[in-house]
This record gives structure tokens, sequence and C-alpha cells, in this order.
């Protein structure tokens, strides 16, 4: 990173609400979001969405979803902490199959350790049973990975290039400063008719989607990139109006009380959208660097105070999860109310272990290091 | 609130075809007109299965085949809105055409990646005149033709269940046998609703690891009873319908029926 650029302030707004269908059949949102940031500057940001199926095999798939965006996150984090100060973009692309396989050891690791500790449960077959049949049955038992069955979007945004990184469906989308949308990863044929590659299947590490593009020029950076599951993608009724989201998202985003007004929102247009549309679970998290004009530091320190409390419970449906960036002075808790700022990671010679850092994120939102929206 | 980003919203669109044989033989012993009044039969209970997911868009048509195929009720017409026209039967029985007719259709576009897996209900009581395996092979060409859950009822004896174990792909699952204008109501009643119901439902919806031994869409085991009507059986639990996605009930498993299949029928055989 070049000393003399300036430096571009981003923020980050997500959120996940249950699928309407996922309501009526009492079925619990099985999406998670979670972001991440350090301390000591803005960048990197590490935003990941996942998507636990819905397939009755796969009735732990909220905890893999939730998995997973822990495990990404703390992996991706780790190993651009391990460049810092000398990024290789080609280098980092050398490292891809390292990273897939790396991320579904660690998630195997977190499913293996869940199931040790609460085995599955006759009342669970029996539900599976009831929904499917016998054969799924024996299909969890021998490969009980499935139970758990989730996809994975990270994005990892430095100050010179974008990392995105993706398993099964879902969604990224890079929005110009113009409006311009377009999707940094190529379509993947086989994810059709609700089937998609998966955390649970063996081969998985082979299916990931991994890019890294070199932001060269300010002008060249994305001015907002979108994540979402394949719920919001499937409530619209063209692709086009999909996009036209992300373009009208910039655009509120850029008007006055922008910020706070897709915070205050983003939770009921996902609700709407899931109930007009697909019925899926529905999660959306964006990052994305205000304009460089009429934003006054007063207007930053508003929004972040806006924050929802930070007693919010571990609720995995619908936690409201908005986030503005804070400078690394005011991240750490001095604020301890505001939790859904992405407090932060602390690293280098105190660098956490893997256990505390996903620790933190489950036992203590308001004083974690780590920020799991719907956790 | 301000105004909700995007385009227009839209439940997912689940595309549910009739394949109907309008061949000569058909004609005989009433077979075309039990099949009419099967379907329109079974048109309300569709309804009825639609109201009952609105995350889903059921949109219907069909096609004959009998010289050549055609597409007897072209557009795809929201349940709620669809009515049946009577199918007249003559001539020679070109399956293969239809199946092309229908591999056309599921295209993307005119489908989109969005759509829930289609059903396709193949309803014969002869042997194709035509060329089948290219018509088969025209729509499983198609990613929609191979995702689609496809479901095949025989009517009578003379049908040559090899095509339609064909048509349906998977091995486990057999074509329905209909020997009488009862069984007929009662499978088509079954593919209408119960399948329809399978195919819309929140599970339909949700995702499944590719290239596990699943289906995207679970498809009731339980087939039509025979004193039931029992087009809305789903309760003796789902089965899947295997990795190529396709689905037919079991040949023979009806309720109330532990024999043979087809030994449903032997009471009331009238084809």
């Amino acid at each position: 990173m070049a000393e003399n650029k300036n430096p571009i302030e981003w923020r980050v707004i997500g959120e996940t609400v249950p699928g309407a269908s996922h309501l009526r059949a009492a079925i619990p949102n099985q999406d998670n979001i979670l972001f991440v940031r350090e301390s000591s500057r803005s960048l990197p940001i590490i935003l990941c969405v996942a998507d636990g199926h819905g397939s009755p095999k796969c009735f732990r798939s909220d905890r893999g979803s939730r998995y997973v965006v822990k495990k990404s996150a703390y992996l991706l984090s780790e190993f651009l902490d391990e460049r810092r100060g000398r990024f290789d973009t080609a280098e980092i692309e050398s490292q891809k199959d390292y990273l897939s396989a790396e991320l579904v050891r660690r998630w195997r690791e977190a499913v293996e350790a869940d199931l040790k500790k609460e085995p599955f449960t006759e009342k669970e077959f029996e539900n599976l049973e009831k929904k499917s049949d016998a054969k799924a049955r024996k299909l969890v038992e021998d490969n009980p990975l499935l139970a758990y069955g989730t996809t994975s979007l990270t994005v990892a945004l430095e100050e010179d290039f974008v990392v995105y990184w993706q398993l099964g469906d879902g969604d990224m989308l890079n929005i110009s400063e113009t409006g311009e949308v377009t999707k940094p990863l190529s379509e993947d044929p086989r994810l059709l008719a609700n089937e998609t590659t998966s955390m649970c299947l063996p081969k998985a590490e082979k299916d990931f989607r991994f890019l890294v593009r070199k932001i060269l020029a300010a002008a060249e950076s994305p001015q907002m990139i979108l994540l979402s599951t394949d719920g919001y993608l499937n409530s619209f009724s063209s692709e086009a109006g999909f996009f036209q989201a992300g373009t009208d998202i910039l655009n509120m985003l850029a008007a006055e009380n922008g910020f706070n007004d897709v915070s205050d929102n983003l939770k009921a247009w996902l609700e709407e959208a899931t109930r007009m549309g697909s019925g899926d679970d529905c999660t959306v998290g964006i990052i994305y660097r205000p304009q460089l004009v009429g934003k006054s530091e007063k207007t930053e320190q508003s929004e972040t105070e806006k924050a929802p409390p930070a007693e919010m419970p571990p609720a995995p449906n619908a936690t409201p999860a908005n986030a503005a960036p804070t400078d690394s002075q005011s991240v750490t808790p001095e604020n301890e109310k505001d939790v859904t700022v992405t407090i932060t990671i602390k690293k280098d010679k105190n660098k956490i272990s893997e256990s505390s850092f996903a620790a933190l994120a489950e036992t203590d939102s308001a004083s974690s290091n780590l920020k799991n929206f719907s956790d | 609130m301000i105004k909700r980003p995007g385009g227009e919203l839209a439940s997912r669109p689940l595309h549910f075809i009739w394949i109907a044989d309008s061949s000569g033989s058909m004609e005989q012993d009433g077979k075309i007109q039990s099949l009419n009044t099967a379907i329109r039969e079974a048109v309300p209970h569709m309804k009825k299965v639609a109201e009952d997911n609105p995350n889903a868009q059921v949109l219907v048509r069909a096609v004959k085949f009998s010289n050549g195929a055609q597409w007897h009720i072209s557009q795809p017409t929201p349940v709620a809105d669809f009515g049946w026209t009577d199918l007249s039967a003559e001539g020679e029985t070109d399956m293969g055409k239809a199946l092309e007719l229908v591999a056309e259709q599921l295209k993307m576009p005119p489908m989109s990646d969005r759509a829930l897996p289609p059903v396709l209900v193949l309803v014969s009581d002869g042997q194709p005149t035509d060329d089948f395996d290219a018509g088969l092979k025209a729509l499983m060409d198609q990613p929609w033709g191979k995702k689609a859950v496809r479901i095949a009822i025989s009517i009578g004896k003379d049908v040559d269940t090899e095509v339609l174990q064909k048509f349906i792909g998977n091995s486990e699952l057999k074509p329905l046998a209909a020997n009488s204008p009862e069984a007929l109501v009662r499978h088509i009643k079954w593919a209408s609703t119960a399948v329809l119901k399978s195919a819309s439902s929140p599970a339909a919806g949700a995702e499944v690891p590719a290239g596990t031994d699943t289906a995207n869409v679970p498809i009731p085991t339980v087939a039509p009873a025979p004193d039931a009507g029992a087009a809305t059986a789903t309760t003796g639990g789902t089965q899947n319908a295997g990795t190529s996605n396709t689905a037919a009930p079991p040949t023979g498993t009806p309720a109330g029926s532990a024999g043979d299949p087809n030994d449903q029928n032997t009471v009331d055989d009238v084809w």
C-alpha cells in the first residue's frame, strides 16, 4: 500500500432474517453472517455469509453455517495478518488451495467437536425420518457432516486488493461508483434446482471459487460490495431486479443520513423480500465506502451510536446488525454498548488462539473481538 | 420506511407440465375421456395445494402427442386460472416429439435459474411410434430436464413400461399403473397434489448438497389409496428421487397393498 494514498473509510452493514416459508414450517434461520476488522487500522475487513442447507438431512445446518463464518473469518484474518506489509496478490492467489483445504479442515474439526459434545439424538432422527425416510437417516449416519451442510461466502478487503472466496450458492456483487454492477466470480453451472456444492461434501475444498482482484487506484475500487445468500436473489423476479437492489442501496447510502436509513430498514426489506419472494432465509452483508463529500465526523459518530444495544441475546434468527467502522482509537471497548460495531481483532504479539477467538464470540458479544450478526 | 431497493419481487415459478397421450388407442374403452375427467377433477386440488405455499407460483400447461406433438395448453398458466380443455384421440404415439417440445421450453431462457424443479407427468397407454430416445436425449440435455421431477402413469396393459422407466430415469421408482378409470383418477390426483405439494414445499426450495444421494424434491412414497382418492396422502413419509432428481411414485405401494404394485388393479381392471 502506497503511503501517500488517502485512507478510505469503509463501513459495513449486515442483516439476516428467517425465511417466510421457514417461519410457516417452524424451521429456524439457517443463515449466518459475520464480519471482522482489526483495531489497528480500518482494513482489512472480512465479511462472511453462509447459508445452511434447508434439506431435512441438514438438520444442524444453522450450526454449520455459524461455524463456517467464524472459521473463514479467522483463517483469512490470520492469513492476511501474516502478510502485512508485503502483500503479493499472485502469492495470495497461489494459496487458494491451501486456504480452501484449511477452511474445510477447521470446519470439520468444529463439527466433530460439536458432535462429540452433542451427539445426534433419536429425536433428531425421528424428525428426519418423518420429513424424509430411513434412507436419509443412513445417509446422515454415514456422513454426519451432512447434517451441518452449508455454503460459505467470504470477502476480504484490503487497501490494495479484494479477495472473493465462495463455496456453493449465494451472490457477490461489486457496485462501482457509477452504479455499475458486476459479479466478480464466475458462475458455477452445478448450482441449479436448489442443488449446491457444500462444506459437507467429501471434496469440498475442490469446489471453492476464489479470486484476488488488485486495486491499483482508488477509482478501481468498488464503491460497494454486496454478499447475499440465495434467498435474496431468488426473491426477485429477475437478476436485473437483484442488481438494481445493489444500485439502489448504494444510492441510498450516498444520500444524507443514508447509513441510518439503510441500517434501519434493511431488516424490513429482507422480510418483505422473503415474504413476497422466495420464502427462504435472506441475508445481506454490505461493505461500502461513503462518498468523500457530505460526511462529517459528527454524522459518523451519531451513526455509530445508533447501533443496537449490547445485551443482544444470542438469537439465531433475525438479529439486527449494523456496524459502522470506527477508527483504531475508538473501536476497542470504550463503548461497550456499541456491540454491533465489529469490535476488533488484536493481533501480532498477543495473537489470540483460534479457540479463544471463537469462544469470545460465543460467550460475550459485548466485549468480544468478533461480531457475529446473527449469533 | 423508505422505498424498498431492487426490482419486482416474485415467488419462485414451479412449472407443472402434463404430457398426455392422445393417440388413437386412447379412444378405446373411454380412456381419453377418463383422462380428461381425471385431470379436470384434479385441478381444484392443485389450486388448493398451490394456495398453501405462497412462495411458489405454480404454472400449468400441457403437451399432447399423437401424430407429432403439439402444445395443448401452451401458456404457462397460473394454477388459479387454469382450466382443462378436453383432449380427443386419434393417430400415432409420437412420444419422442412431445419430449422434444418440452425440452425446448426447459431451456434457459425461457426458464430461469431461480425456478423450482419442474414437474413433468407423462401419461400414455401405448408404445412410442417415433424416436423416443432422441426426444428423451433432448430433454435430458437440458439442465432443467435432468433436474425435473418426472412422473409416469401407464394406462392399460399395452404400455411399453420400459420406455416410461427410461423417462423416469431412476430404477428405484416405477411407472404408476392405471388399469381402470378409478385408478387413473387416483394417480392423476396424486401426481397433481402430493407430488406438487412436495415440489413446492419449503423442503423443495431448500438447498441440498450436490452429488449426494439425495433429491431436491422429496417424493411421497404413499401412492394413492384405492379407496380414498388419496391424492393428498403424504402421511407415509417421503422418498427421495435419487441423484438424478427424477422421481415417480413407486409402482407399487398403494396404501393397503402389500403385494405387487399392479395387484391393486386386479379387482377393477377395465383396461
